[in-house]
């Protein structure tokens, strides 16, 4: 019976193993790619990825009714050599090449004598992050090391790696060629910084943009980690996670990570991704991040460092689906409160209302809950209660019509546990015994006191500094 | 080993280099932070030429699983909390470093060396004006209290 079950187990590893190793088989060999025409014409190969791209111009002529001298192969911004080897350039399932004709062959001829012949390798490979931190000149280039982006994919819906592509800024056509590498994130990031020609339909470029300006190339990132769903499918860049080719310990655990996020001071303040983590969530938990105008709801540097704010917000992605829902929540939260608006103050809801200055009494479109715009508390005629509304709001709610006549119990229970801060009235819960309240929210941090609903005072210390 | 949460990671290095390297007059009792890396008691001695050469102080460090981004709680333990215009007699500490002023640059190590120089540039030995009340009102969590730095100098 042993004996049985053991050869079942062999034969099962044995076919298990069969199984995977010719699913690696097909991977390996099997590159299946698309060559775009400027004509508009897309042809499909299967190509072995050790061959070299005169291979692929000499499958592709035949079928575009050129010869394969007459053309050239341009993938992420720069014309392959005909002794490119495609294994060598980061190409996914499904990735692009654009092949256009040359025009004038005299002057094609022109251009390659003029260019190095490492210029002609993929974008992707030259840009290497030693090239992007300054500072720091003696740091050994790591040889061949290929540079890691990291973007937030929509469709993966997660941090993957990322492939930089580029295309005309004008007619967002792949068959582009730039004429000087980018040299660090800024050209990648903002608009029009690196010229180039755009093979697609140089005539018809040039002449829309009047020769008042250069084409210009237009970066962005591609998720390396799903098949490629065309042109439009683009990851957003998160250019603050980076390989930590340095060495740096993170700023928390002290751990020196592979990956690193790297806060935008100029004191090389990094955190690992865990840690990072578990920043964003204390720091969001607390209500502590900040409405940056221009950044929006952002945090800095955990050290404190100036100007340090983070800009592309995406890297908040980096939470949890959970957490990152709330961090979407009270960003809007904040913007309405910005703007002159209120929130909510029924438990769960916290709808954000704009509502004209001088109207006190506040319908939630949501929720439906009528409120005092003052006090936050159930709608009432006259002035605020100052002190804790509990037995009368019964008797305040006879005096108004609107008020809906079954008091809900969960009411009654935020009326007792949340007043709004006197500053900046943000809701806030009391959670012990002390009246000495702090809003939480940043950019307010107002002391007030929860009895008197006023700023925090000596006088409150020693008449009711706590219940 | 490696199911070590980031915090307890960095506990566990900053116990080292403690244990190893630590500030004048300051000891960990390694023993008990190693059995709970949230919890450690440090042992400081009051510096020759200040006011409080020959005493001894004990100090409770308690950490949140968000430590380094959340302060530790810091309080004077014992039968000996110092005489001092920044500490109230239940050993809660006013010293802004450990609630407004903390960043995850500093350490336990940073925070010894603060408290070490507040005792050291203590001129009179006093309570703070404000110690009956706030020992009577005050949260078990010094975190928990609002303070009002009192003025540095001191
Ligand atoms: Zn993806
Ligand atoms: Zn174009
Ligand atoms: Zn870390
Ligand atoms: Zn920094
Ligand atoms: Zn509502
Ligand atoms: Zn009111
Ligand atoms: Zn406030
Ligand atoms: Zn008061």
């Amino acid at each position: 019976m042993f004996r049985f079950i053991a050869s079942f187990f062999t034969k099962l590893i044995q076919m298990m193993l069969q199984v995977l190793s010719s699913k690696k088989h097909i991977i390996h060999n099997l590159l299946s790619i698309y060559v775009k025409t400027s004509g508009g014409q897309t042809v499909c190969l299967d190509i072995d990825p050790k061959c070299d791209v005169s291979h692929i111009k000499k499958l592709v002529a035949p079928q575009i009714n050129l010869q394969p001298d007459e053309l050239k192969i341009i993938f992420a911004g720069k014309e392959l050599a005909d002794d490119y080897v495609i294994e060598e350039c980061d190409l996914g399932q499904q990735s692009i090449l654009h092949v256009v004709k040359i025009k004038s062959p005299k002057l094609n001829e022109v251009f390659r004598c003029s260019t190095p012949k490492a210029n002609l390798s993929p974008l992707t490979e030259s840009l290497d992050y030693s090239t992007f931190s300054s500072e720091d000149e003696n740091t050994e280039k790591p040889l061949e090391r290929k540079a890691h982006f990291y973007v937030y994919c929509p469709n993966c819906k997660g941090l993957k790696q990322g492939k930089l592509r580029v295309r005309c800024h004008f007619c967002k056509s792949g068959a582009f060629t730039v004429h000087s590498d980018p040299q660090d994130w800024s050209h990648v990031l903002q608009p029009k910084q690196i010229t180039g020609t755009c093979e697609n339909d140089p005539e018809y470029c040039q002449e829309l943009l009047q020769n008042c300006e250069p084409t210009f190339a237009e970066f962005y990132f591609k998720c390396s980690e799903h098949v490629s769903l065309g042109e439009c499918d683009q990851a957003v860049p998160l250019d603050l996670i980076r390989p930590n080719l340095r060495h740096i310990p993170c700023l928390a655990c002290l751990d020196v990570p592979e990956t690193m996020f790297t806060f935008p001071c100029q004191k090389d303040h990094i955190a690992c991704l865990d840690c990072f983590r578990s920043y964003c969530l204390s720091k969001l938990l607390e209500r502590q991040f900040w409405q940056h105008p221009e950044h929006g709801y952002t945090l800095a540097c955990p050290n404190g460092c100036l100007n340090s704010f983070i800009r592309e917000i995406h890297h908040f992605r980096l939470l949890d689906d959970d957490n990152y829902d709330r961090y979407q929540r009270f960003a809007t939260e904040e913007f309405v409160l910005r703007s002159g608006g209120l929130l909510c103050p029924q438990p769960g809801c916290g709808m954000g209302i704009l509502a004209e200055p001088d109207c006190t009494r506040i319908t939630c479109q949501q929720c439906k809950y009528v409120f005092c715009r003052n006090c936050l508390q159930g709608f009432h005629i006259g002035p605020c209660d100052p002190v804790e509304p509990s037995l009368d709001a019964q008797g305040n709610c006879d005096v108004d019509l609107n008020c809906p006549v079954v008091e809900d119990p969960s009411r009654t229970t935020i009326k007792v546990i949340t007043k709004p801060c006197p500053s900046c009235k943000t809701p806030t819960e009391r959670d012990g015994g002390c009246m000495h309240m702090i809003c939480t929210r940043s950019g307010c941090q107002f002391h007030w006191c929860w009895v008197c609903q006023t700023e925090w005072t000596r006088e409150c210390m020693a008449d009711h500094w706590f219940a | 080993m490696s199911a070590m949460s980031p915090s307890e990671r960095r506990l566990q290095k900053e116990l080292m280099s403690l244990i190893k390297d630590p500030p004048p007059g300051v000891t960990v009792d390694a023993e008990q932070a190693e059995q709970n890396l949230l919890q450690w008691t440090i042992f400081m001695e009051g510096a020759s030429g200040t006011l409080y050469e020959g005493e001894r102080f004990q100090l409770q460090f308690k950490f949140s699983n968000k430590y380094p981004f959340d302060s530790p709680e810091v309080t004077f333990v014992g039968s000996n909390i110092p005489v001092h215009p920044h500490i109230y007699s239940n050993g809660h500490i006013c010293l802004s470093i450990l609630t407004d002023d903390w960043s995850p640059a500093l350490s336990v190590q940073s925070v010894c060396l603060s408290i070490v120089s507040m005792l050291s540039s203590c001129k009179e030995k006093q309570r703070p004006h404000d110690n009956a009340f706030y020992v009577k009102t005050c949260s078990k969590n010094p975190k928990k209290t609002k303070w009002w730095y009192h003025d540095d100098s001191v």
